[in-house]
């Protein structure tokens, strides 16, 4: 028996998504633990991809198709698997702060994040501290993500860490921030736990702070 | 020598050498595509004001979608001057925002900058605004301030009025500047009507451009639009620029990016021109590649040159003055090549015929600024405005007599027509041209220590133009009346 997860992997990385579809399904037919599908089949591409966009040997269009790849096989397993079961690194919650509507760099991010195994809850943008407060308590998150353009729109994620104080849950998740204007000093000075500079080491920030 | 004048009738003439990026059936290939944009994809407007005026406008607005009948954005098109006389301080007449004019003048809102004294990447102070006015009062080719970078020092909201205040109290060039919100805008415009004489006379005569910046593709903040409306209202020419990078917020084809470009300046046009027809507008702005390994929107990249230069002939296809890009880097320090990206969009720039190019201070990609490379770029303006201005054809030009005179084998150092042309070589004040020994006997200097020398000699001894105790004192008012409404606010 086949276990096509070297073929799925490779596909992953080349960003084919049809090709991954059918070797998913293949797979599945051929009786393999779904579960297994996801760990050994899917996300070793995924970590592959990350690792070469990391170091510059792939584009964010070549990174995006994979992603989207992934996304396609993760659909066919997951009705197969009790959702309890389904592999997740953890989950963030992740949103562009009050005041700002752009949202690219913090989808990126997003993606980057889903595709290292996390369940990313996506809270759009112009979120509030108390938009954050509630998918907080909602969610209970291992991580928050906020993002934000403009330098006065940055100020918020301040607002929100101030919130979580309050509400006293600023110890059961851990808040990191990016966005253009962000810098480790400007994290460090609002109390929180991390800044990443890019997409790529979002992902690789948020396993550290979750191990 | 006598000639038959005859020859001249009809003559051609190419005074200055130009860069036509399209051709106009090119330019009206681009326009039909953003008024299509516009009519059938439309625009995301999150401001209540401007959903009323499009609506009132006849526009077609369903929730905060907003779709634009071609005819309107036409007659807004066809309302807006063509030309826009920007001040300075003083209100004599400075730039003729019109034809193919330059100017060029660095940009705004960077959130670090490198000290030119200590080398330190750093955030903005107040400080370091009074210096870049300092620099740019005193650098001959830069043409306007704005503020090189965000100042932090001062309370977040009015960073944009501390900033203003500085360049008021450094300059007497005019200004471009931008504001958070429309309480911000106002203080602007009453810190303004203080140095005109009034707010007529700044109306008649500004001596600003105020600055907005919506978010492509197609989607515009409240804060954007409502800027443009404000302007129109208080009849104060705007400068409407989204930010569009190829792959990101647009496709990744140079003209699918020039066409949401475009659309998106129509969205701040068409909003200018219901409010007030003929209110001055110019478009903007800044459109690059996102740099697919980085993320970056580069503000090195080949492509910013040909887009800004194909986005300018878009503009003087439909008549509206251009802000347009250059002078700017990716390029984190002082090194070659900052020189190269800079030199490069300073030459496409100007050969393109923008009415404005800002960034000129810009590094690290648009991240921070340095007064360094501002006055780089001065040396590097001086260079490309002597291209600009071409060759003359004349007869005195061609001065066939006085090469007759000296004949084969002589030379030309003791003509008179040398002493009264030769003035006319541009000559270098940072680039170096000694002969070796001159340049060792000088110490040595690479470019980037000439660089800083001149940058740091200007902070240190150019002392700009005051203005009246009383005027400034006016100027102090408005931003400690800023402090008091900011200070309720929270």
């Amino acid at each position: 028996m086949s276990n096509y997860y070297e073929e799925l992997s490779q596909s992953i990385i080349s960003g084919q998504l049809d090709r991954v579809k059918s070797l998913t399904q293949q797979a599945i037919g051929a009786g393999n633990n779904p579960i297994d599908i996801i760990n050994q089949g899917l996300i070793p591409g995924m970590s592959v991809v990350g690792a070469r966009f990391k170091v510059g040997k792939m584009y964010v269009p070549e990174v995006l198709m994979s992603a989207r790849a992934m996304d396609a096989g993760m659909q066919l397993v997951k009705p197969l698997i009790l959702s309890e079961d389904i592999p997740s690194a953890g989950k963030i919650v992740i949103g562009t702060v009050k005041g700002d509507l752009h949202d690219i760099g913090k989808n990126l991010v997003s993606m980057m994040l889903e595709s290292a195994g996390y369940t990313v809850i996506n809270v759009g943008v112009d979120a509030g501290p108390e938009k954050f407060l509630q998918a907080v308590k909602e969610h209970q998150p291992g991580v928050i993500g906020m993002s934000a353009l403009l330098t006065t729109t940055m100020l918020s994620m301040k607002d929100t860490i101030e919130l979580l104080k309050e509400e006293g849950l600023r110890d059961k998740v851990k808040v990191i921030i990016g966005g253009a204007p962000i810098s480790q000093d400007f994290a460090d000075e609002i109390g929180a736990d991390g800044f990443a500079p890019d997409a790529g080491s979002a992902a690789d920030l948020c396993k550290k702070l979750l191990a | 020598m006598s000639k038959s004048q005859y020859v001249r009738a009809n003559y051609q003439v190419n005074a200055t050498p130009q860069l036509k990026m399209l051709s106009d059936d090119q330019c009206e290939s681009i326009l039909n595509g953003a008024l299509e944009v516009l009519e059938r994809t439309g625009a995301e407007i999150h401001s209540q004001e401007a959903l009323d005026v499009f609506k009132k406008g006849g526009c077609w607005v369903d929730g905060n979608m907003v779709r634009f009948p071609s005819h309107i954005v036409e007659w807004a098109i066809r309302n807006a001057p063509s030309r826009i006389v920007i001040s300075n301080q003083k209100g004599e007449r400075t730039l003729f925002l019109e034809g193919q004019n330059v100017y060029y003048g660095p940009g705004p809102t960077n959130t670090y900058t490198i000290d030119p004294f200590t080398g330190e990447r750093r955030r903005p102070r107040k400080a370091d605004t009074v210096r870049a006015a300092k620099v740019i009062d005193a650098l001959p080719n830069i043409s306007y301030a704005m503020d090189c970078g965000t100042v932090m020092d001062v309370t977040p909201t009015l960073s944009d009025v501390h900033a203003f205040q500085a360049m008021l109290e450094n300059t007497n060039k005019p200004i471009i500047h931008w504001g958070f919100g429309i309480d911000q805008y106002q203080d602007i415009i009453d810190m303004a009507a203080v140095v005109a004489g009034g707010l007529e006379a700044l109306q008649q005569n500004p001596f600003i451009l105020l600055y907005s910046e919506s978010s492509p593709p197609l989607r515009h903040s409240v804060e954007a639009i409502d800027k443009a409306i404000f302007a129109a209202k208080n009849n104060i020419p705007i400068v409407y620029t989204p930010c569009t990078f190829a792959g990101g917020v647009a496709p990744a084809t140079m003209a699918a990016t020039l066409v949401i470009a475009v659309a998106d300046s129509l969205v701040g046009l068409v909003a200018g021109q219901l409010v007030r027809k003929g209110s001055g507008f110019v478009m903007g702005g800044l459109i690059s590649t996102m740099d697919m390994a980085s993320t970056i929107l580069s503000y090195g990249a080949a492509e910013l040159s040909l887009l800004s230069a194909g986005l300018t002939a878009v503009a003087r296809y439909m008549k509206i003055p251009m802000f347009s890009t250059g002078g700017c880097t990716d390029s984190k320090v002082i090194d070659t090549q900052m020189g190269l990206e800079a030199a490069f969009s300073i030459l496409i720039a100007g050969l393109s015929g923008a009415n404005l190019i800002h960034d000129c201070s810009y590094m690290e990609y648009g991240a921070t600024s340095s007064l360094e490379l501002m006055t780089m770029d001065d040396e590097i303006i001086g260079m490309v405005k002597r291209i600009l201005q071409g060759v003359e054809v004349d007869d005195e030009h061609l001065a066939l007599d006085v090469i007759n005179k000296v004949g084969p084998g002589g030379h030309y150092l003791a003509e008179d027509h040398t002493m009264k042309h030769f003035w006319g070589f541009w000559a270098p004040t940072l680039i170096n041209r000694l002969r070796y020994d001159g340049w060792k006997a000088e110490g040595s200097k690479p470019m980037a220590q000439r660089v800083k020398e001149k940058t740091q000699d200007i902070i240190n001894n150019h002392k700009p133009e005051p203005k009246s105790e009383s005027v400034l004192a006016e100027i102090q008012a408005i931003v400690d009346r800023a402090e008091a409404r900011e200070a309720n606010k929270r």
